[in-house]
């Protein structure tokens, strides 16, 4: 039996500290660039929510797909997005992950089995279903994740994508990103079911409610649901419960939310500061090793920004390419 | 018999019923609304049996919204309602919610609290409930502590008590408790069992993985039930109200244990579980546990991870807090016919 105090080796939680940190420097450096003007069109920023990615990404393969939101740059990352090409997109350059020509919510690598950002709430859900439908044929025991938020999960496409997914006993894994507002709206004004579990149910679907800032949480009931799906026994949903620590976009003023509620998760519930109290407390990880990974991940974060910057934008002759795909 | 505030307490967790073991174990689930269903139905029979204000803890996972839409429509058809009122406290979306408002109920004087929860949602009560008693409604999903009745006689047996009709002897029954301490640390109590597992973390907080069980300690064991509880249940049967508990050490069914038991440690999970022995429980005796690091699972989630070198302690307390016997309640209600509404 495993003497592990944890439940991953320790490279594979040095590989997971490294994703969650990469994915708070990317968007602390957004945060700053786009107050400052220099990056064209909306940024919508996953800080804070790190745990629920990489926690999820790490039980998934280059075969397995993915479908994102409107706020995707972490499940890029996660999912092993070169981030040099992502900040290249963002910045609208040539040599963007999609040659600068879809910004911030259309960032996709097939290669990674990213099948893109998407600005359309709930869209990624049938999507996925494709996806899944695909690996099922291929059986090969590839699986396909779609990310909504607590609002997306109001479209009549993802509740419809529920059913596909149950009919057919797709592959399919849904998770519901609940970060407690949909834009600016509570849930408690807009979801007439507050439970995106009793909503898998009503479609027999199994769901399962875990705290996303945990990262351990999500990877245990994460793998639980995706070797599930990989065996043969079909969709299941997995709600995260998560904070931001940004608006809804950049630039929203966020009056909706409490006085000191951002300084007060900031403070204590961090998904990043959680996990390294708990890979430091069990003497698996030492601090060392994480101020190592920060100092690292800043560089990598650096480098992106001045590459990007560097790089010439789209000419007027690109808008005429990849437009159509020849299968 | 003195007459007592016809003010009842009610907490509602919306996220019980919510873990792994629906993925790992097809366990059933609960939704909201059912559960606000289930509020409805105890709000009009305690109403109908004397209450008149009921204090109810507020949420963000669904129930109070749709509580309150569904009692603003009942109103609309002339049906009684108590008035409700949500606790004026802000809501986290944990279990600090629970404590928070048992404590404002506690504060209020209310005279009795309902709940609607598994095990977990209990124990968070009972921590904080002091001299007010709990009734207990199963919405969890390995309830061996809750009872598994119709919400509505639960409410008329509440109603009964909160009235006054029925005296604190007549009612109440007195409920053991496990009190929990890790190093001096930390301190927590379970309310039916506390499992010590070779985990360090919490993660997705339920348990069924029997490899990992090194030891269990249970107020109360019953063969009938489903959960850890029912693996001592299997070996040693001990009543709810009978005096003490029982320790069991477990080992990997790898490890030739002396004893594997079968025992239905989640829904549709029947698993062998290796025995190394055990012993009964007496009053404010501290077992030490002997295992060296791993995770304190109270009432079936893990709760308190515990290092090399950390001394845990596990006492069993009599008359801990008391719980409302509705079966007797109505057993006794019938007999003294209160529930005649004119004579025969």
């Amino acid at each position: 039996m495993s003497t592990d105090p944890l439940p991953l080796k320790k490279e594979d939680l040095l590989r997971a500290y490294r994703t969650m940190r990469t994915i708070r420097e990317f968007e602390e450096r957004l945060h700053v660039d786009f107050a400052r003007g220099d990056i064209p069109g909306f940024v919508h920023l996953y800080a804070g929510e790190e745990a629920a990615a990489t926690g999820i990404m790490l039980h998934l393969g280059d075969g397995d797909r993915i479908a994102s939101t409107h706020r995707g740059h972490g499940h890029c990352i996660a999912k092993g997005v070169d981030v040099a090409q992502m900040m290249m997109e963002i910045y609208g350059k040539k040599g963007g992950a999609c040659q600068g020509k879809g910004g911030s919510m259309h960032i996709a690598d097939l290669d990674r089995g990213m099948m893109g950002a998407n600005g359309i709430l709930g869209a990624g859900a049938p999507l996925a279903c494709g996806a899944a439908l695909a690996a099922k044929y291929r059986k090969r025991g590839e699986v396909a994740i779609s990310f909504v938020g607590d609002g997306a999960s109001n479209q009549g496409m993802f509740l419809e994508s529920l059913n596909l997914a149950a009919v057919w006993n797709l592959p399919a894994i849904f998770v519901v990103e609940n970060n407690g507002y949909a834009e600016s709206t509570s849930r408690d004004y807009a979801v007439a079911v507050d439970s995106y579990v009793d909503r898998a149910a009503g479609f027999g679907l199994p769901g399962v409610t875990v705290d996303g800032t945990d990262f351990f949480a999500v990877c245990e009931a994460a793998g639980e649901v995706i070797q599930r799906a990989r065996a043969g026994g079909g969709p299941g949903l997995l709600e995260c419960k998560m904070i931001r620590f940004f608006g809804h976009f950049e630039g929203d003023q966020q009056a909706y939310r409490g006085k000191g509620e951002v300084d007060d998760i900031r403070a204590n519930q961090d998904c990043i500061r959680k996990f390294s109290a708990q890979v430091i407390g069990a003497g698996v990880v030492k601090p060392a090793e994480l101020e190592t990974i920060d100092k690292e991940a800043r560089d990598v974060i650096d480098r992106a920004v001045a590459e990007a910057k560097a790089a010439p934008a789209p000419t007027a002759p690109d808008l005429l390419t990849d437009v159509y795909v020849r299968y | 018999m003195a007459t007592r505030s016809p003010t009842i307490g009610l907490i509602a967790n919306p996220v019980s019923a919510r873990d792994i073991r629906r993925v790992v174990a097809n366990a059933n689930n609960l939704q909201i609304a059912d559960r606000v269903n289930i509020v409805l139905r105890v709000l009009a029979a305690a109403g109908s049996c004397g209450v008149e204000r009921v204090l109810m803890m507020p949420d963000k996972g669904g129930i109070s919204a749709m509580l309150s839409r569904s009692l603003a429509r009942e109103r609309g058809l002339n049906h009684h309602f108590p008035d409700v009122q949500f606790l004026d406290m802000d809501v986290c979306s944990t279990v600090e919610d629970t404590f928070g408002a048992t404590r404002r109920l506690r504060a209020a004087g209310v005279a009795a609290i309902v709940v609607l929860g598994g095990d977990g949602t209990h124990r968070a009560v009972a921590r904080e409930c002091g001299d007010v008693p709990i009734a207990g409604i199963s919405t969890g999903t390995n309830n061996a502590f809750p009872e598994m009745r119709e919400p509505t006689i639960t409410g008329m047996a509440v109603g009964l008590y909160a009235s006054g009709r029925l005296s604190d002897g007549q009612a109440l029954s007195p409920n053991k408790i496990l009190d929990v301490v890790v190093d001096g640390r930390h301190r927590d109590v379970a309310l039916v069992d506390a499992v010590i597992s070779t985990d360090r973390y919490v993660g997705a907080r339920a348990l069924w993985r029997t490899e990992t069980l090194r030891s269990l300690y249970v107020t109360y064991a019953d063969p009938g039930a489903i959960g850890m509880s029912a693996i001592a249940g299997l070996l040693e049967p001990v009543g709810r109200r009978e005096p003490g508990g029982c320790a069991v050490e477990l080992c990997p069914t790898s490890e030739s244990p002396k004893w594997s038991l079968l025992a239905p440690i989640a829904p549709g999970m029947v698993r062998p579980v290796g025995i190394s022995g055990w012993q009964r429980m007496g009053a404010d005796q501290a077992f030490r546990v002997g295992h060296q690091a791993g995770v304190v699972a109270l009432d079936g989630e893990r709760e308190l991870a515990f290092d090399p070198g950390d001394v845990v302690t596990v006492t069993l307390r009599e008359n801990a807090f008391r719980t409302l016997d509705v079966s007797r309640c109505l057993h006794l209600a019938a007999a003294d016919g209160l529930f005649r509404v004119s004579a025969p």
